[in-house]
This record gives C-alpha cells, sequence and structure tokens, in this order.
C-alpha cells in the first residue's frame, strides 16, 4: 500500500515548477505561518496549502496531513489548557492534580493553544503537499553539486524508506504466521530483525547507486552551455526549470514582503494573555485574502481551443 | 550467432585472467584461479550450482568485487580494456551494465524515467542526450509506457526490465546478468530472455547471464562457462556443454537433454527447436498416445485423486487489494477444494492471485465476498523464509516438545543448537517451515494444509530435489500440500494436481500431466518438444519415444 505522501507524477503547475521554486512557495506559507500568531492569518495559511495541495491533485496527502494536523491541534489545546493557568475567563476549575498542582481551565489558554496547534497544522499540510507533489529526484539532482554527501545519505534514505515499509509489512505476517508452538516474537525482536535486515538492504541500495556512477564526481554545467542560460542547438536544455517557475517565485517573495509589512502594520495584533484581543482591522484582512488567494496558484488553466484564423465563408449559390 | 558479430580476435568485452578472490573474513576463497574471456558480442551463458562462485564473478566484472565487498583479490580482470581491479564500478559504469536477481534493490529514483537517466546524469551527459537516450533504451525494451510511472508501482517483471533499461542506457559492451528471471513468471521470463538475445544481435551487447533454470535460455546461448566450487569446469558450445553435464554435472542437464540421453537418441538437444527437428529427422514426432509412465515422486495411480477429506474450500471467493491508489479485484469468484494428502502446484502469471489466494487461506487478508474454509489447520510458508528467523538459535525459535516435533518433520532436529544464518538456504528454509508447523501438529500429526509461496527461487536442482523429498514427506503424513510456483519443471516433479490462475479466476484444474502438457509457457521442456498429451517428464517422454521406435512404420 502506498503511503498518501508519496510523490506521485501528476499534470500541474506545481508538480512541474522546479523544486527551488515550489519550495520558495510552500516555504513562504510556512514561513507566514510560523511569523503570524493572528488566527485569521493563520485560518487563511491552512486555507492557501489546503487549496494548493487539492489544485494540485494531492488530495489524499491533504486529508491524511489535516487529520493528523487536527489530532495534534486538538492534543495541543488539551496540554496547554491544563498545563497554563493564564488567563482571566476561567471555564472550569478542576483542583489540585499531581505534577500539575492547580488546574484552572481559561479560554485564554485554550485560544493560545489553538493558535499553537494551527501553526502546527498548516506545516503539515505544507509539507504534504510538498511531498505529493515534488519529484525527490529533481530534489536530489538539485542537491548533488552542492552537497554531493547529503544528497547520497538522502537518496539511500528515500529509497529505503518504501523497502522497510514493504519489509515491515512481510515481517508482520510472517509474525502472524508462525504456529502456537514456535516462540512469540515482540515488536523489539521484530524491529531488531527489521534494522539488521534493512542494513542489508541498504548495502545493496548502496551497490546499486555505485553502478550507476554515483560515486563520480559531480557533473558541472559545462562550457557548451550558451550565454546566460539562453539555448544553444545542440546544448542540453535544462528540464529543470518549467515556466512555471515565475509565477512560484513572485508568489514566496510577495507573501513574504507582505508578511512583513502585514506585521509592520499591526495585522498581527493577537494576545492571548490576560483577555483575548485580535485585530480585525484591514491590514489582517487584506494580509489574509491575499494570502488565501495565493492558494489558487497552482489552478491549472485550461486552454481554450485556438480560433481559428480562416473564416468560412459560405458559397454563394449559383 | 556469426562469427562477424561475435568479433572474436577484437578486444575481449571481459578477460578475467587468474583471478582468486575472498571475503573479508571468509575461510577460503569463493574464486580461484578463475580464466574466462567473453568476445564482444557473444552471448554467454553462466552456469553452476548455488554457492559456486557465479555472483562474486559477475560482481568482479562490475567492479563491486574487491571496491564495495572488500577481501583480498588476486589475478586480472578488463573490462573494454579497463581494469575492472583498479577502477571503481562508478568508472566501469559506461562500459558494463549489471542486473541482479533483486529487482527491488535495483532501483533507486523515484521515477521509471529517472532511474533509467540516472547512470547518464551521474556522467554529466546533457540532458538532451540523456532524454534521447532513455527514450531509445524503453523503445527497445517495451517500456515507453511505463516512463512516467513511479517505480513502487510496477510489478517485479516491469522492475526487472527498468532495471535492465538503466544498465543498457549508457550502451555498455558488456552487460552482467545474476539470475534476472528468479522471480518472473514463464511468459516474463521467457520474454527476458529472448529480449536480451535480441539486444544482443541488433546491438552487439555481449551478455553474461547467470542462471540456474538453463531450458530456458540455453539456446539463446553462443557458449556456456559452467562453473564448480570457485573454478571454471566447463567452457565451450551449449550442444558440448550438455555433453559434458552428463558426467561433469548432471544436476545442470536440461529436461530435454535428459529425455533425448534415456532414449539414447544423439547429439542432445540444445533447445525445444532442436530437438523437434532431431526427432522429426528420426520420424519420431508423430507419437502415438502417451504411455503412462510415472516420474520419479508420483506414482501412475496418484494421478487420480486422493479420497483425502477436504483440507481447504473456497467457495465463490473474493479478495480485493489497493493498487495504484484504487481498488482492484485479486480474486474474482475462485472456487477451488484442496484435500488431505493432495500435492498440488499453483501456477500462473505474476499478479495472477496466487500468494494472495495462499494469504486469503490463511487469513491474513479478508475476501470482501464468498467464503474460505482451513478444516484442519493451516501452515504456509511465504517467499521469504528469512522474514520467520528472529532469533540467534533454533532452539530458541522452536522451544519445547511441539517445536521439536516441528524440527523432526523437517529433518533439522540435529541443529537445536544452531544460529539459524549458518544454516544453508535449503535448511533455513526448512526451518522457517517448522516454525509456522510448530503447535499447530497433533503430536506428529501435520496439519490438513501446508502452503509454500515460491520456494525454489534461485535454488539449483539439487536443492530442489530435497524440496520435493521434503514435500512427499508432508503429503504422506496427511497434509495437503500446494506450491506456488513459477518453475514449471519443478510442479511437473512434485505435483500431482495443477491450478492454473489468470487474472483471479482458475483457468484450468487438473492432473499435473494434463495442465502441464496441454499449452506453451506453463508446459515443461519435454512437453514443448513431444506435444503429447500426458507427457510431461523426461522419463515418461523417453518411454513414449522407446514405445515409437518399436511400433511398426
Amino acid at each position: 500500500m502506498r503511503s498518501p505522501f508519496a510523490y506521485t507524477p501528476r499534470p500541474g503547475p506545481l508538480q512541474a515548477a522546479s523544486p527551488g521554486a515550489a519550495v520558495a512557495y510552500l516555504g513562504a506559507l510556512t514561513a507566514v505561518a510560523f511569523i503570524y500568531s493572528s488566527p485569521l492569518v493563520l485560518l487563511a495559511t491552512g486555507a492557501a496549502v489546503t487549496i494548493a495541495g487539492l489544485l494540485a491533485g494531492a488530495r489524499g496527502a491533504v486529508r491524511a496531513a489535516l487529520r493528523m494536523g487536527f489530532s495534534l491541534a486538538v492534543l495541543i489545546v488539551v496540554v496547554n489548557a491544563l498545563v497554563v493557568n493564564r488567563g482571566e475567563t476561567v471555564l472550569a476549575r478542576l483542583g489540585d492534580w499531581p505534577w500539575l498542582g492547580e488546574v484552572d481551565i481559561t479560554l485564554e489558554a485554550i485560544v493560545a493553544g489553538l493558535a499553537i496547534g494551527l501553526r502546527a497544522a498548516v506545516a503539515m499540510v505544507a509539507f504534504a503537499v510538498y511531498s505529493a507533489c515534488v519529484d525527490p529526484d529533481r530534489v536530489l539532482r538539485a542537491l548533488r553539486p552542492i552537497a554531493g554527501r547529503s544528497a547520497l545519505t538522502a537518496t539511500l534514505v528515500s529509497r529505503l524508506v518504501p523497502v522497510a515499509a514493504a519489509d515491515a509489512a512481510r515481517l508482520r505476517d510472517a509474525a502472524r504466521l508462525r504456529g502456537p508452538g514456535a516462540a512469540e516474537v515482540g515488536k523489539a525482536a521484530l524491529a531488531r530483525r527489521l534494522l539488521a535486515g534493512s542494513l542489508d538492504r541498504a548495502v545493496d541500495v548502496a551497490a546499486t547507486l555505485e553502478l550507476r556512477g554515483y560515486s563520480l564526481e559531480p557533473p558541472r554545467r559545462r562550457g557548451r552551455q550558451g550565454l546566460r542560460g539562453f539555448y544553444m542547438p545542440g546544448q542540453a536544455k535544462s528540464t529543470d526549470r518549467s515556466r512555471f517557475d515565475r509565477r512560484f517565485y513572485l508568489a514566496g517573495a510577495l507573501l513574504l514582503l507582505a508578511a512583513i509589512v502585514g506585521k509592520a502594520l499591526g495585522a498581527d495584533d493577537f494576545h492571548t494573555y490576560p483577555t483575548i484581543e485580535i485585530a480585525f482591522g484591514p491590514a489582517t484582512i487584506a494580509l489574509s485574502a491575499l494570502i488565501v488567494a495565493s492558494g489558487f496558484l497552482p489552478r491549472r488553466h485550461k486552454r481554450r481551443p485556438a480560433r481559428l484564423s480562416t473564416r468560412i465563408v459560405e458559397a454563394p449559390r449559383v | 550467432m556469426s562469427e562477424l558479430a561475435i568479433r572474436r580476435g577484437a578486444a575481449p568485452a571481459l578477460a578475467v585472467e587468474g583471478l582468486t578472490y575472498a571475503y573479508p573474513e571468509a575461510p577460503r576463497p569463493v574464486l580461484e584461479a578463475v580464466s574466462v574471456d567473453v568476445a564482444p558480442g557473444e552471448f554467454v551463458l553462466l552456469a553452476g550450482r548455488s554457492a559456486s562462485g557465479k555472483s562474486t564473478l559477475l560482481k568482479a566484472a562490475c567492479g563491486l568485487v574487491p571496491h564495495f565487498h572488500g577481501g583480498e583479490i588476486e589475478g586480472r580482470v578488463e573490462v573494454a580494456g579497463m581494469d575492472a581491479i583498479e577502477s571503481g564500478p562508478g568508472q566501469l559504469a559506461s562500459a558494463v551494465g549489471y542486473v541482479s536477481q533483486d529487482p527491488e534493490t535495483q532501483v533507486v529514483s523515484t521515477t521509471v524515467a529517472a532511474e533509467i537517466g540516472l547512470p547518464l546524469e551521474m556522467r554529466g551527459d546533457p540532458d538532451l542526450d540523456r532524454a534521447r537516450a532513455v527514450e531509445e533504451v524503453a523503445l527497445a525494451l517495451a517500456i515507453p509506457h511505463l516512463l512516467a510511472r513511479t517505480v513502487d508501482t510496477l510489478s517485479g517483471g516491469e522492475l526487472q526490465r527498468v532495471a535492465l533499461a538503466a544498465a543498457l542506457v549508457t550502451r555498455p559492451s558488456l552487460v552482467l546478468l545474476d539470475e534476472p528471471t528468479s522471480q518472473l513468471d514463464p511468459v516474463a521470463g521467457d520474454e527476458l530472455i529472448w529480449l536480451l538475445r535480441r539486444l544482443n544481435e541488433e546491438w552487439g551487447v555481449a551478455v553474461l547471464l547467470a542462471e540456474h533454470r538453463l531450458e530456458r535460455c540455453l539456446a539463446a546461448a553462443d557458449r556456456v562457462v559452467a562453473m564448480a566450487a570457485g573454478a571454471i569446469a566447463f567452457d565451450g558450445a551449449p550442444a558440448e556443454f550438455l555433453a559434458w553435464s552428463q558426467v561433469g554435472d548432471p544436476a545442470l542437464e536440461t529436461p530435454a537433454a535428459r529425455l533425448f540421453s534415456l532414449a539414447g537418441i544423439e547429439p542432445l538437444p540444445v533447445g525445444v527447436r532442436a530437438a523437434r527437428a532431431s526427432l522429426e529427422s528420426r520420424e519420431l514426432r508423430s507419437l502415438g498416445p502417451a504411455t503412462a509412465v510415472p516420474h520419479p515422486g508420483k506414482g501412475v495411480e496418484s494421478e487420480v485423486r486422493p479420497s483425502g477429506q477436504a483440507a481447504f474450500s473456497a467457495r465463490a471467493l473474493w479478495v480485493e487489494l489497493a493498487r495504484d491508489e484504487q481498488p482492484h479485484d485479486v480474486l474474482r469468484g475462485i472456487d477451488l477444494e484442496i484435500r488431505q494428502g493432495e500435492r498440488v502446484a499453483l501456477m500462473g502469471r505474476n499478479g495472477a492471485g496466487k500468494s494472495t489466494l495462499l494469504k486469503a487461506a490463511a487469513g491474513l487478508i479478508d475476501p470482501v465476498a464468498g467464503k474460505n474454509e482451513v478444516l484442519m489447520g493451516m501452515a504456509l510458508l511465504t517467499q521469504n523464509p528469512g522474514d520467520y528467523l528472529v532469533r540467534e538459535r533454533v532452539g530458541d525459535e522452536l522451544p519445547g516438545e511441539a517445536g521439536a516435533a516441528a524440527l523432526r518433520i523437517v529433518g533439522l532436529e540435529h541443529a537445536v543448537d544452531t544460529d539459524p544464518r549458518d544454516l544453508s538456504g535449503g535448511e533455513r528454509q526448512r526451518l522457517a517451515l517448522a516454525i509456522a508447523l510448530a503447535g499447530r501438529m497433533d503430536g506428529e500429526r501435520l496439519p490438513g494444509l501446508v502452503a509454500l509461496d515460491e520456494p525454489t527461487r534461485g535454488m539449483d536442482r539439487a536443492r530442489k530435489d530435497d524440496l520435493v523429498a521434503l514435500i512427499e514427506r508432508l503429503a504422506a503424513g496427511g497434509a495437503g500440500v500446494v506450491v506456488a510456483t513459477h518453475d514449471v519443471e519443478f510442479a511437473a516433479v512434485f505435483a500431482e494436481r495443477v491450478v492454473l490462475l489468470g487474472d483471479g479466476v482458475v483457468i484450468a484444474d487438473g492432473p499435473a500431466a494434463d495442465v502441464l502438457s496441454g499449452g506453451w509457457y506453463f508446459a515443461t521442456e519435454v512437453a514443448r518438444v513431444l506435444d503429447l498429451p500426458g507427457v510431461i517428464t523426461p522419463e515418461q517422454g523417453a518411454a513414449a519415444l522407446a514405445a515409437a521406435e518399436e511400433r511398426p512404420r
């Protein structure tokens, strides 16, 4: 069974974009979530990454990340409500708890936990969209000339994860098929066996990488390249760039710029303690609208059929 | 192949001279004074039993030995004029391609196109050249439709083709293959061998192919090199190899050669076509009705289904699994009954539903419709026996009286204190079976059904004979034994009944002699040669030939 987060090639701007462009766009959205605490901005960012993922076709990844993000957010809200006693609006007094002492559940602690949980959920959805839409081969290819060893490690890991998942499923099946008279296999024994098997697998995968020439010096851009990256006859045209790159780089820069300007203009005026204060000024609303709009960038424009340049003139009846 | 194509006298694609090699900390060398060469454009078959040194020789030819594995090496290995002992596998990658038997660990990229293009990318080839080379090799291997797929959605056969494409994309002068068909069904296996032959003829690439199922590839080879205990035992033409194998190592004899040798016909045939031509020249092709002749492990009376109690029954069984994020019916309304004491081969191409049926019987997968019942217990040994071995002492895997009884059944009672890793491949398989059986036996009485999934992968004939003996012992002990296998010759030896699956439904179910002589891909070599209903083994074929000789013309 494939992980919902596994990369699947699909036609679409986000998949076609170079890894740098995709990272700039999704990274900017994640950065906004970490810069801002305003629930409105966080909700807008969450909506943007969700829309982006759905438009890019990563429905399974978005759904799984939302499920996980929601669970994590609930956990954070509960822990924050139990641990933090600040806030003036006490909803419940739970008395003296071991280790925690006097526990008061306040509305402010719940809202503060919600903001943190929302931020974590946004980061998870953004990562899920990245994982499902950005080709890891292209990432590693881009990384190799810069950091060869890191790229090798990342390649090994990216290949070993699905192999180890398949091995784990097989080991679990084998454990279930042991006769009742055989020694029981606990989780620790299975994990040990999986680790030992993974080391063997890693050696095999590393051998394959050797055979593919991974140990050779990373290729540099050759002298046959044209000036300023223009395509010259007989020269390789880089397939790692796409016509959508500019769109995502610009969106990333614009989002970050707007976030910084918005912060300066008080768009993130949000305080939870001692009482909740949320700014809903024009700056916050404008920034939120911009963020939500950015979520539509991965939309694939359907081409209209080209208009015929030739007019069809009815022949005159004779 | 023509002498011109083989270009003897040109610099060899591979030249090995006096090669002796020992793995790190190994007590003795695995290769000893090996000298062999492969001419440009030659197709060489590397034969030999398990652990005879075939894989190590291939690894030395691509530079993995000693560069990747370490150890001590002496002698000379040259690939297309490059010193393979001095140069690493990366430097040799342009001159030599390597494909191993496990396709899963031979892919490192996410998509097929990226995987095939990886060696060119590592070499720094421009993108356009790379794109063209990928397209060309994909067309040559008939996989252009796979280029946009991710590797984790491919079947074993497709993965093996992708690995071969990645090995060929640099247009190497030599390609090395280590049992590439061991996980493939007969159809995919035959296709791969003839694809190799076509590439060998069209591209002029030299091929060094290590295989156990020689009948599958002998006819495609220009030359055979046989290894025994780390040394070259034979080096010559395929026809000469067959003559040598009769005395040198009968375990390497092909079924057609054994048929001719039992019938006293010379020369021994290199393949089905040569065998048919030889019989036609003797006017023996129009044989009469098959003579019922038992073959080893199977009496004539066993062709009749045993009247034991039902051990397993499936009624209108439907199983659905996810494939490409979509639910897919893997079993579609299977009706099947297996009785105690029966020996059944479950066959079919990759993805036909064999393993799924066994897993459903063992309760690992729930059916979406229909019913399956295991009436007197079941033990299932899956494709990787190593998955069952998690402890460092045989006795720790199988404690108590139930464990001891299971060890006795598989003949491993002497190995209680041994580390499972020190057991041979066959013994490890028997230990895994004992683990599956332990506690499911009533004293020494076996469960109603014992199932083995692809137990002969990578096995030589001697180990297969041991497995046949074990299956017979289990069946004689009252268990219905069902073996999912691609190995037609193995099925012909052990099975009395063959169930053939095709796309999740039973497409043939009957006595082994009928099913294995009634087609082309799921038929033994002898059946393909003689084309006689019910004749599937060399012994049966020889008897039929003898009867034809005696018949007045």
